[in-house]
């Protein structure tokens, strides 16, 4: 593992849906144990990107490298085994399953492979889970706050809680990189500053590195190490914060005016001033 | 040549007309009814019973059976029924009206009688008038069917396209939620629809009747027909529809004409036509598109965002979050209880019913089935009684004609329904909940027509016998056997949903983009899962062998396994105790209509088990699980802690006190302060 070589890469992607150019030769370096934002207006092809990174969508040229290793022609299961995991912008969850058995099976299908078959052959179903599992999943719950949920079914969550489990389902499988889909949207301040912070601490503590794409542009210029701005499905600036805010490209097309306004208390529809 | 053209055109302007029928109805209301067959023989048979057995002229009797009571019955069914299942998930839509079908012919075997039907009137007078048109003849009967279905079609399209009647349609169909902001009432537009498809049902009935005969087993030909053609339409083309409609009866009439008609071959191919139909046309689509589903299209945008959690799922989501929560009372309890009283029931019951025990745990390990795949997996498969058919041929096989021990064919019989399995369910991996429905119930037809027939299979609608193994040669000890059987695959249903394959399982039921995103294989899951649920049919199908001593492929018709669904889902999709109770109910109701009531009253018992899932549109737990569900909250009240209303409440601070549904109180709480 080469330290200064990104985790995750994407080179030159494009993804054309029919006349609509949605990716035009865009090119991503996620750094290792870092955060890197992904910020841009509505339709600028953020989600686009992640369904690309993640392997649920293909792109119509470019590479993914995951690790060093080009992975783009691996589907979605592949990567994840891989230690790539994401959440979604609209939570995906197994509505049959308590949130701790979200936790488990993620940690399950990275760690513990041959339990899919050993529980029913063997009936290992029957017997207490291994240590290690509990461990993992009982503090990922303590730290995302849903200690005392663990057992509830996930079909009747707010979203707010649906997002908290996605996040503790990708983290679960020990992931080296984690792309997540504004994972912020539907947390009130609060909650959104607990969740950055516990994402920070496990950059720090696991090494764990984060895309992260979400509407709250002052988490994300303040959280990450890197940021990289989409618009109309192009990338119109990349570099730190302060870099990107400076950008006259970046004010003229997404921030505008309120770049300025930008470290003050306002609310983040007044920077969604881009494309309607 | 031309002469039999001209009879395709009829046979195919009936198929046209049922699936124009059947594609109206899904576009406008999402829900694609598989009762249509069941409605156009009920219309056609009331037509007969009014025409031929009361002597009621022509005109008065196709009026009050095609124009009164086939739109009556429409409406009568969407307000008490479809209107409720509109944003109801995929499967209740296809179970609810699997049972109307089920339950509909006995209903009307009840009202009309139970005579054989020779040969059945059309709408022409009789004796039937022939034209010689182009060196050929041509009845009046053919020429009624082509007018019908060009006024109709023509008149249809034309109504669709120019009138104000049409645009309402059309925009109710486009955004019902758009169309009512605009003043119109979708519930008068779908009372509009429902009529028409209905009125158009009995028509194709009536039409078909003199071509296909009349009873309910030749009308599956017409579903299966229909059905192939609203595939090829990929559910929504009317035109595309009505075309392959015209073609399979071309082809269906061409069959006839060119192949000895004396022969086997060409009994079994003709009613297979529309398999094949449905074969092409889904393998030509894979192939283009990767993927064929059917539920992203169903409305406007704005319709979608006001559904409750994005959609269809939301009462099944419901009633799996309420399973969850109820786990721990159904979890062994329940069915070990169950188990126990089953085993005292041989010694308590003697004669005719210890053989019923051991018959209904027969088909209860079949259920088991259903259990796995629509239980657990989410997927409705329709064809698990022609798994537990092949089951006890390969018994049946193995025991007599290779001198195995029984129980090693029992046991070969769900191996080999295992690898059948594999293979549906890998080839119906990209397909949506619909198509999987159709696919499989083709694919019972298509076994029933062309595997079942064969006489060294069928040993001539004998069934091949099956000796019982040494030790189980009374009814009691075969009732311990199959009892034996169940409780081992019981427990492997009950090891499967604590495991974590049945986590996988779980999964890629409820979001395939998150299961393969967290490491899964849908591939792998969905084909083993398919696997094991056809071992049960299999195995089960082998004990139903071993209890009536042969294997008779006839009694394993597809339609039979609709009733097998339809009795399983009235009790409980998701319990293993439920498909105990289920099976024995199978069994013993029929058995004890035929003992103590009179001979007409036995097409009740199926018209209860439909019925019954019939029931299901308002509760789709099934009557099992409903009353554990009911004891649970009783009992959680008395315990008042740990449930996810009192952690939310209790963590938010907020709606202290207060005791919300579960399903409303996240939503308020969704903004709460931490």
């Amino acid at each position: 593992m080469n330290a200064a070589q990104p985790v995750l890469a994407g080179e030159g992607i494009s993804v054309r849906f029919g006349g609509l150019q949605a990716l035009n030769n865009v090119s991503i370096e996620v750094p290792r144990q870092a955060i890197m934002g992904l910020i841009g207006p509505n339709g600028a092809g953020k989600s686009t990107l992640i369904g690309v990174l993640s392997g649920l969508l293909a792109p119509t040229s470019g590479r993914v490298r995951l690790d060093g290793a080009d992975v783009t022609s691996q589907p979605a299961q592949q990567r994840a085994r891989r230690g790539l995991a994401r959440t979604f912008q609209q939570p995906e969850l197994f509505a049959g399953l308590s949130i701790r058995e979200h936790l488990m099976l993620a940690w399950r299908v990275r760690h513990d492979k041959a339990r899919m078959w050993q529980d029913l052959v063997l009936g290992r179903a029957w017997r207490r889970p291994d240590s290690g599992e509990n461990e993992r999943v009982d503090q990922l719950l303590e730290s995302l706050g849903l200690a005392r949920l663990g057992h509830a079914p996930v079909a009747a969550l707010p979203l707010g809680y649906s997002r908290l489990v996605e996040i503790g389902r990708a983290l679960a499988a020990s992931p080296q990189v984690v792309l997540l889909d504004e994972p912020l949207s539907g947390l009130d301040a609060q909650e959104s500053e607990q969740v950055a912070d516990v994402l920070y601490g496990l950059v720090g503590s696991e090494g764990v590195s984060f895309l992260l794409v979400d509407h709250d542009v002052d988490t994300v210029l303040e959280r990450s190490a890197r940021v990289m701005v989409l618009d109309f499905g192009e990338v119109i600036s990349v570099g730190t914060a302060d870099e990107v805010r400076s950008d006259e490209l970046v004010r003229a097309a997404y921030l505008g005016d309120a770049v300025d306004t930008a470290t003050t208390a306002s609310g983040p529809t007044d920077k969604k001033v881009g494309h309607a | 040549m031309i002469a039999a053209i001209l009879a395709g055109f009829a046979l195919g302007g009936v198929y046209a007309l049922a699936s124009s029928g059947l594609v109206i109805t899904y576009v406008s209301s999402g829900i694609l009814n598989f009762a249509y067959a069941a409605l156009a023989y009920f219309v056609a048979r009331f037509y007969y019973y009014l025409h031929v057995q009361h002597g009621w002229g022509l005109a008065a009797a196709a009026v009050v059976s095609i124009v009164v009571t086939g739109p009556v019955l429409g409406v009568l069914l969407w307000a008490v029924l479809f209107r409720f299942l509109r944003l109801a998930s995929p499967v209740i839509k296809i179970v609810v009206t699997v049972g109307l079908s089920v339950c509909i012919g006995p209903i009307a075997i009840l009202l009309f009688g139970n005579q054989p039907i020779v040969s059945p009137p059309g709408l022409a007078p009789q004796p039937v008038h022939v034209f010689h048109v182009l060196g050929t003849d041509v009845t009046m009967d053919q020429v009624i069917v082509y007018a019908c279905a060009i006024v109709i079609l023509a008149g249809g399209a034309a109504v669709l396209r120019w009138t104000d009647a049409g645009l309402l349609v059309r925009a109710v169909v486009d955004s019902e939620a758009m169309a009512s902001l605009s003043g119109i009432r979708p519930s008068a537009v779908a009372i509009g629809v429902w009529s028409v498809s209905t009125f158009i049902a009995g028509l194709a009935g009536v039409l078909a009747a003199p071509i296909i005969g009349l009873d309910i087993n030749s009308f599956t030909v017409l579903i299966a027909a229909a059905f192939a053609a609203v595939i090829a339409a990929r559910l929504r083309s009317l035109g595309t529809a009505v075309v392959v409609g015209l073609l399979m009866g071309i082809a269906t009439s061409l069959v006839e004409r060119y192949l000895p008609s004396t022969s086997q071959f060409t009994a079994d191919v003709i009613p297979s036509i529309p398999f094949v139909f449905i074969v092409i046309f889904l393998g030509y689509s894979l192939i283009r598109r990767g993927v064929v589903r059917e539920a992203q299209s169903l409305g406007g945008p704005l319709d979608r965002a006001i559904a409750p959690q994005g959609g269809s799922d939301a009462a099944l989501a419901r009633a799996a979050s309420v399973a969850a929560a109820g786990r721990r009372l159904t979890s062994w309890p329940l069915p070990v209880a169950t188990i126990a009283v089953v085993a005292i029931l041989p010694l308590v019951l003697h004669g005719l019913w210890t053989g019923m025990v051991a018959l209904g745990l027969g088909y209860a390990v079949c259920f088991l089935s259903y259990t796995i795949v629509t239980g657990e997996a989410g997927i409705v498969w329709l064809c698990q009684i022609t798994f537990a058919g092949i089951g006890a041929v390969v018994t049946a096989e193995l025991a007599t004609k290779q001198g195995w021990p029984v129980l090693g064919g029992v046991l070969v019989g769900g191996l080999v329904c295992a690898l059948i399995g594999a293979v549906i369910g890998f080839a119906t991996l990209r397909l949506g909940d619909l198509y999987v429905a159709l696919v499989t119930l083709a694919f019972g037809l298509l076994v029933d027509n062309l595997v079942f027939q064969i006489n060294s299979i069928s040993n001539f609608g004998a069934g091949i016998a099956v000796p019982p193994p040494g030790f189980a040669t009374t009814d009691t000890t075969l009732s311990w056997l199959a009892l034996a059987f169940f409780a081992v695959l019981a427990l492997v249903v009950a090891t499967l949903r604590r495991s974590t394959f049945g986590f996988a399982v779980s999964a890629v039921r409820w979001s395939e983009p998150a299961a393969r995103t967290t490491g899964l294989s849908v591939v792998a899951t969905k084909v083993w899962v398919s696997a094991l649920a056809a071992t049960a049919a299999g195995i089960g199908g082998g004990l139903i062998a071993i209890y009536t001593a042969a294997a008779v492929p006839g009694s394993f018709a597809t339609f039979s396994g609709l009733i097998w669904m339809a009795v399983l889902v009235t009790i409980g999709i998701r319990s293993t105790s439920a498909a105990l109770i289920a099976g024995l109910s199978f069994a013993f109701i029929p058995e004890i209509f035929a003992t103590y009531l009179p001979t007409s009253w036995g097409e009740v018992p199926p018209a209860l088990f439909g019925l019954g899932a019939v029931l299901v549109a308002r509760n789709p737990e099934g009557t099992l699980a409903m009353h554990a569900r009911q004891l649970e909250q009783v009992m959680s009240r008395r315990r008042r802690s740990g449930s996810l209303v009192d952690v939310l409440t209790e963590q938010t601070g907020e709606l202290a006190g207060a005791a919300p549904p579960p399903d409303l109180a996240p939503a308020a709480l969704g903004k709460g302060e931490a």
